[in-house]
């Protein structure tokens, strides 16, 4: 079915977002990256595939990351988002976002944010994981810079600090 | 004070992008912007006949489309027009759409009738350059009509005293970089003048083609980088940027053009495929007495950079042996398929898998180690055997064919040397167990990087008595926001700190090469480096002035201006009686009497599952040459990500074209299979610590060598641990099943 057949249609929703509550009129279409991004002007999250298979897009939805280009915001009306933006407060770093840029944990960047939602995920439900379960937590997060070396040792950075 | 240079400062451009702030291509928003889209041919040959536009632009929400019969006249590149009436792979840009929303632009495509008349197609690159293939352009399938032949010495001469020839031939895929950020385009008119933002690895050479294509002045045009998703060497095209433009133009409000994951893939440009025979030549003592590479390369459909990149592919097998007798051929060839372009390393992988997995049959033939066989033959300090032609006092600033002259550094044998001991080479005794064979392997490499034409910077002492450094390069990602910087602050004699950036626009910038091919930390750093040096003489001069005291009694230092009588001056007391300076310096890096190039040695352990013939990599040692190391944990990281970059071009990587139609079947990162983090091995770095003459603070190039050595290095490491040699890559389960099947039969 191609796009000539679909006809727009909206509802209206409320989102929590990095603790701010939101009222939105949203096309059913609509993910929640292009809610973000488009609507809220929250650019953190990335578009790399808008397929689910790149990771680059990672925001917490109630504590849990998932794939803000595969989640239509139609479906989690009333529910809590944390984005990259909502980490740092006041012009000091996350934990995490420190151990990043202490341990050169990014290249270009562009799946920076999707990595440190990750691990801010990971590090709130374990705050001592081991090699293997930072591997396993990180494996739905491309760089394709391939800064892998640099990211787990930022992990393993924010681990201690946490 | 203490030396900026050699200090694992933080990466400057990091912070941002670890708060969401880095703004991306992507990112900008501009009122009342527009979504563009464009559509894509479906066929791997055809001529556009006709174009009806009629019910896409009844479609409210629709503003401006664009087609081949109503284009702009304009070129990109030689042989791209803004949009063509003949398409020439599956995915070729046919025509563009600027609508309200992307939703608006998609349905707008789809109601868009193009009449198309297939003309016959060819996919493979040995049948292309055949008579009577299909034409993908005007004047043949070949490249310049013949192949490139360079040859130093003669290798007829030189297989005639070998005791040993080995010969084989050898494929590599296309392969995407599928840089995480896809291709986007924003552009914006007021007026005659034009602004557009874009993901870009050199503003100022999308500024001039942006200018050409469009027929207008250069300075109306104005190119804004901002952050970029990488690209490793792509994404210096601009026809994305044209289109875009030419529909704002038509629209009257801005458009942007996000390309998806899919296009990236496919119109985007990737690593050439190649099919490589390679024959070498040694005496019994496995002294290398001749080396002979045929390379057919695929540029797909169009140029774009492969002229320089079936160069590059030559450059192992013509430099990396003391040899006085090589050669090496390369046909570059049209196809209908996707098209090639830079990526990473530019054909030295290609050329290197080849020549690298000979030399281990070499060195076994003449009953020598490889890392023997390596110290043995290795090129030198004193480079290739042979006489200069090249005139004395020219600058060299490719790589010369000829020997006779000298490397300005050369620190293979310590790369070679130091990586086999730190991997352990000569007492590796594998743990086998029934079906997980572990092996080891190495390989060499050679590359050029370095010296990459004039280079401007700029150095501003500012009104408040703060440094800023303004280069027109762009940071890809590679560091240069950092690394320049400290090569200002360093020769300043301040902080890193003190020293500010601009980098990436060309309106506010001087003009600059693009980021590529290895060169940004030596040539833009010797232009930093210098503007740096001047300014600072000019502030001391200046202080003279003030303070009455003569020039050598003082120093400049972190807290402003010192004399040795203890009068001395802060730098924003200077800066109220200088106000702002600024300083401009251009220079030609490289030298008249060296070759830079860069070295290394890569060595690694896998383990092969000969049930399932997937292959891990479990330890990695990368030594490199790359002169002084300016930052040595963004160097770290930037040889690891380049070996597990390659990783994925040696075992998962490769675009599938269906022979029955041109497409490509796996544009996906699932499907053209990245490598992630849990593939990631444990890597070493080691830097050869050699302190070149003649780059930055004694720096060379490292963006680029680490992916050069991986290929040959694992899949010598398979041959070790299991006794097939995987000849095509990537090298897939299925691949090395069929082999172990192969050779299990040859046994029976």
């Amino acid at each position: 079915m191609g796009y000539a057949e679909v006809t727009p249609y909206t509802l209206d929703i409320t989102l929590e977002v990095n603790g701010q509550s939101h009222d939105l009129e949203v096309d059913t279409r609509w993910t929640l990256l292009h809610v973000l991004r488009g609507e809220l002007g929250l650019t953190g999250a990335k578009r790399g595939c808008d397929r689910g298979e790149c990771g680059a897009c990672t925001v917490l939805l109630d504590d849990l990351p998932v794939n803000a280009c595969m989640t239509l915001v139609a479906t989690i009306s009333g529910r809590r988002v944390r984005t990259v933006e909502g980490l740092s407060s006041l012009g000091s770093l996350h934990p995490v976002q420190q151990a990043f840029l202490d341990n050169d944990g990014g290249q270009c960047g562009f799946c920076t944010p999707g990595f440190v939602m990750s691990t801010t995920s990971l590090l709130e439900k374990n705050s001592s994981p081991s090699d293997d379960e930072i591997r396993s937590a990180l494996a739905g997060n491309i760089c394709r810079c391939n800064a892998y070396g640099r990211i787990i040792e930022s992990v393993r950075s924010a681990r201690r600090a946490e | 004070m203490n030396s900026v240079i050699g200090q694992s400062v933080p990466r400057r451009d990091l912070t941002g992008k670890l708060t969401g702030d880095a703004k991306y291509a992507a990112d900008v928003q501009l009122p009342g912007m527009l979504a563009g889209k464009i559509l894509r041919s479906p066929h791997a040959h055809a001529t556009v006949v006709a174009v009806d536009t009629s019910a896409a632009s009844e479609l409210p929400g629709v503003y401006a489309i664009v087609t081949p019969f109503d284009v702009p006249d304009g070129n990109i590149a030689p042989d791209v027009p803004i949009l063509d009436t003949e398409v020439r792979f599956v995915g070729d840009e046919v025509a563009a759409v600027a609508a309200e929303d992307e939703f608006i632009a998609q349905h707008a495509l789809e109601l868009i009738q193009v009449e198309y008349a297939q003309l016959p197609f060819v996919t493979d690159p040995r049948a292309a350059i055949e008579p009577g293939a299909p034409p993908v352009h005007a004047g043949g399938n070949l490249v310049g009509g013949e192949p490139i032949i360079l040859e130093r010495g003669n290798v007829e001469e030189g297989f005639a005293e070998a005791d040993i020839i080995l010969e084989d031939s050898f494929s590599t895929p296309a392969h995407s970089g599928a840089a995480l950020e896809p291709r986007v385009a924003v552009a914006s008119w007021d007026g005659d003048d034009l602004t557009v933002w874009k993901s870009s690895r050199g503003v100022h050479q999308d500024q001039l083609l942006l200018s050409l294509a469009l027929g207008m002045p250069r300075d109306s045009v104005r190119v804004i980088g901002g952050a970029m998703g990488a690209g490793y060497g792509n994404k210096d095209e601009t026809r994305l940027s044209v289109i875009t433009a030419v529909l704002a133009q038509r629209a009257g409000r801005p458009v942007k053009i996000e390309t998806t994951r899919e296009e990236e893939i496919v119109a985007g440009r990737h690593r050439h495929g190649t099919f490589t025979t390679l024959k070498m030549g040694v005496k019994s003592d496995g002294t290398v007495t001749a080396v002979h590479a045929e390379t057919i390369m695929d540029t797909g459909a169009y140029l774009s950079s492969g002229p320089g990149v079936v160069r590059r592919a030559g450059q192992g097998a013509l430099y990396l042996y003391r040899c006085p007798n090589v050669r090496y051929d390369g046909y570059l060839t049209y196809t209908n398929t996707p098209s090639g372009g830079s990526y990473r390393a530019l054909g030295a992988p290609q050329g290197h898998f080849a020549l690298e997995l000979i030399a281990d049959r070499a060195a076994k033939a003449a009953g020598m180690d490889p890392v023997e066989f390596r110290l043995k033959n290795h090129v030198g300090p004193e480079g290739q055997p042979g006489e200069r032609t090249t005139p004395a006092n020219e600058i060299i600033d490719t790589q010369p064919l000829e020997g006779g002259i000298p490397f300005s550094s050369n620190g293979l044998r310590e790369c070679i040397e130091r990586g086999a001991e730190a991997f352990g080479w000569s007492d590796y005794s594998p743990s086998s167990e029934e079906n997980l064979k572990r092996g080891k392997g190495m390989a060499i490499l050679i590359y050029r990087g370095g010296p990459g034409g004039r280079s401007i910077a700029r150095m501003r002492f500012e009104q408040d008595g703060t440094f800023t450094m303004i280069s027109g390069v762009m940071d890809v990602g590679e560091g240069s926001s950092t690394v320049l910087p400290q090569i200002a602050a360093e020769a300043l004699g301040v902080d890193y700190d003190q020293v500010a950036e601009t980098l990436g626009d060309s309106a506010i910038t001087p003009d600059s090469p693009i980021t590529a091919g290895s060169t940004v930390t030596f040539s833009a750093g010797l232009a930093v480096k210098q503007a740096a040096e001047d300014l600072r003489s000019r502030l001391l001069s200046s202080a003279s002035d003030v303070l009455d005291l003569p020039q050598s009694d003082l120093e400049l230092d972190t807290s402003g201006i010192v004399s040795q009588s203890g009068r001395g001056l802060s730098f924003a007391d200077l800066a109220e009686r200088t106000g702002s300076v600024e300083v401009e310096a251009s220079v030609s890096p490289g030298s008249t009497d060296f070759i830079v190039n860069s070295f290394g040695a890569h060595f690694a352990e896998v383990e092969v599952d000969t049930d399932t013939g997937a292959v891990r990599v479990l330890r990695y040692v990368a030594a490199h040459d790359s002169g002084r190391i300016l930052n040595p944990r963004l160097a770290v990281n930037q040889v690891e990500g380049g070996v597990s970059q390659m990783l994925g071009f040696t075992l998962t990587e490769q675009m599938l074209t269906d022979p029955a139609h041109g497409a490509t079947l796996n544009a996906s990162f699932l499907e053209h299979k990245s490598p992630t983090i849990l593939e990631y091995p444990d890597i070493e770095v080691i830097f050869a610590d050699v302190i070149d003459p003649i780059g930055p603070y004694g720096a060379k190039a490292l963006g680029e060598p680490p992916s050069v050595g991986v290929a040959p290095a694992v899949v010598n490491a398979i041959r070790d641990a299991t006794s097939v040699e995987v000849l095509d890559l990537p090298a897939t389960p299925d691949r090395i099943l069929n082999l172990l099947a192969e050779l299990e039969d040859g046994d029976a």
